[in-house]
């Protein structure tokens, strides 16, 4: 570590970590945590530590549009003080309007500053939908319209995060007769490299990784045809489900107190949308690994998907709901297609591209 | 809660030991380490717990005390560690196979020997009494 003695700012994150009593040990625990989630070979786990080692915590620009801050919410609260948190440490989070002391006009300094400090440098986080009806008056901060500060501030990012599905496709705010003609943030800008991580809210970790990859392989990671990345969404929930055995074999709970419930069998003919619907939950879980929706008993929602909230009822089966899409691909899992375990195995082992190692 | 483990599976243990068998043979005669990431894989906990007896227990166990416990124990075959690492609030978040002469989280890091040399010349005064010799 060679700015042993730099000045905090410009100090790389293993003399910082050091400097806080952290050794090189739990950098590399925590990569062996990170590779593991982002579904990379554990021998990258090294690699990774020794570059998060050497890199400057990584400056992130947070705007908030029409939203609800529960994406912000859970991602404050995503963990106790685990080894998860120290994705705290690595990056500089210089403007989010909801965490910080000052407000107004000062508040406004703040931004202009942090994007002069870090330009062509930052990551822009976006959670929220973006209006677009009548020039964008529904939704507006300090008198500008969120449409017109996305495309000032993408401008000079070198990436953007568009965090929950508000802000990946419209969500909820998008919802007929989507009065404020709410988009997402891929239907504004283009040019820039956009990952979109859906969820209402999204899953913490999911960000976490995409973070911890951007500061250690200085690149996103691989994403899919949704610009979701691969590793998180690669794979339905349905397919990671424990619940799946059951229903290969044909057991359905019929109502959520009857006995298949109480065996935990499968939720499909309750409306879960599992077998449609991708994101990591199954996997990585909430609150700490504790458990998920199904886990509790209740069907998958579909929250990550476009258009969630328009599909008809939650409590619909995907073989017998209205929705073109959902219905396709609910007759598809009902007769079978999907490929159970394998499946499974399968989405786990499309192993995103092994970043080059930048050091 | 109701526990939703199915059956361990044989296919995949045996599975999983061909896999290491062939990590086993480029550590041995290439010196190349390797790893299996067993919480990326959908095993179930008897599965695990099946794999876990298949490989046994050997000479060695490390506790790492770093962001959480970790416990780095070698299996009944030598070169083949099961490394289970908890957080601070003792959930596992990750858990793997590696094969490897020494697994890396047990060796010490140049740079943080560096540090604790430093450290050590400042609190022992630089070794005034070996300078004034």
């Amino acid at each position: 570590m060679s700015d042993q003695t730099a000045a905090p700012d410009q100090e790389n994150l293993g003399a910082m970590l050091a400097r806080r009593g952290f050794g090189r040990r739990s950098l590399l625990k925590f990569a062996i945590v990170m590779t593991s989630s982002l579904a990379l070979p554990p021998s990258l786990a090294p690699v990774m530590a020794d570059n998060l080692a050497k890199a400057k915590r990584q400056s992130v620009i947070w705007l908030s549009f029409q939203e609800c801050t529960g994406c912000l919410e859970t991602l404050l609260r995503s963990s106790a003080p685990t080894i998860d948190s120290l994705i705290f440490d690595f990056i500089s989070l210089d403007y989010q309007e909801s965490l910080m002391a000052s407000a107004g006009a000062a508040a406004e300094h703040t931004l202009r500053q942090a994007v002069a400090a870090n330009k062509g440098e930052y990551l822009l986080a976006i959670d929220g939908s973006v209006p677009v009806k009548d020039g964008g008056v529904y939704s507006l901060t300090g008198g500008r319209s969120n449409v017109s500060m996305l495309e000032e501030f993408a401008g000079s990012a070198k990436a953007i995060l568009a965090i929950g599905t508000c802000a990946a496709y419209g969500g909820i705010p998008k919802a007929h007769p989507n009065p404020t003609g709410a988009v997402g943030v891929e239907d504004i800008i283009s040019g820039k490299p956009i990952v979109n991580i859906p969820g209402c809210p999204p899953v913490p970790e999911v960000l976490s990784g995409v973070l911890v990859y951007f500061v250690s392989f200085g690149k996103l990671p691989d994403l899919d045809d949704r610009k979701r990345p691969l590793a998180y969404f690669g794979t339905t929930i349905h397919d990671q489900c424990y619940r799946r055995p059951f229903y290969d074999q044909g057991k359905f709970a019929k109502s959520f107190d009857d006995e298949g419930a109480r065996q935990g069998w499968c939720l499909f003919e309750l409306g879960c949308k599992g077998p449609t619907t991708h994101n990591a939950c199954a996997s990585l879980k909430w609150n700490n690994g504790t458990s998920f929706p199904i886990e509790s008993g209740h069907g998958c929602i579909g929250c990550s998907e476009p258009d969630f909230w328009d599909q008809g009822s939650f409590y619909t089966s995907l073989a017998g709901s209205s929705a073109t899409g959902w219905r396709n691909a609910g007759i598809a899992a009902a007769v079978g297609l999907a490929g159970g375990a394998a499946a499974a195995l399968s989405a786990r082992s499309k192993t995103p591209t092994i970043p080059e190692d930048k050091s | 809660m109701r526990d939703f483990n199915f059956l361990a599976d044989d296919t995949l243990v045996d599975a999983l030991l061909a896999e290491i068998a062939g990590l086993m043979e480029n550590l041995a005669a290439r010196n190349i380490s390797g790893s299996i990431d067993l919480l990326g894989l959908p095993l179930s906990a008897a599965c695990l717990a099946l794999l876990e007896q298949r490989l046994g227990t050997g000479e060695i166990t490390a506790t790492l005390t770093a962001a959480g416990s970790s416990e780095i124990r070698e299996t009944s075959f030598s070169g083949v560690w099961w490394s289970s690492h908890a957080d601070e609030t003792g959930r596992i978040v990750a858990m793997l196979i590696d094969v490897a002469l020494v697994p890396e989280i047990l060796k010490a890091n140049t740079d943080d020997v560096r540090l604790s040399h430093r450290r050590l010349l400042d609190a022992t005064g630089s070794f005034p009494h070996r300078r004034s010799a």
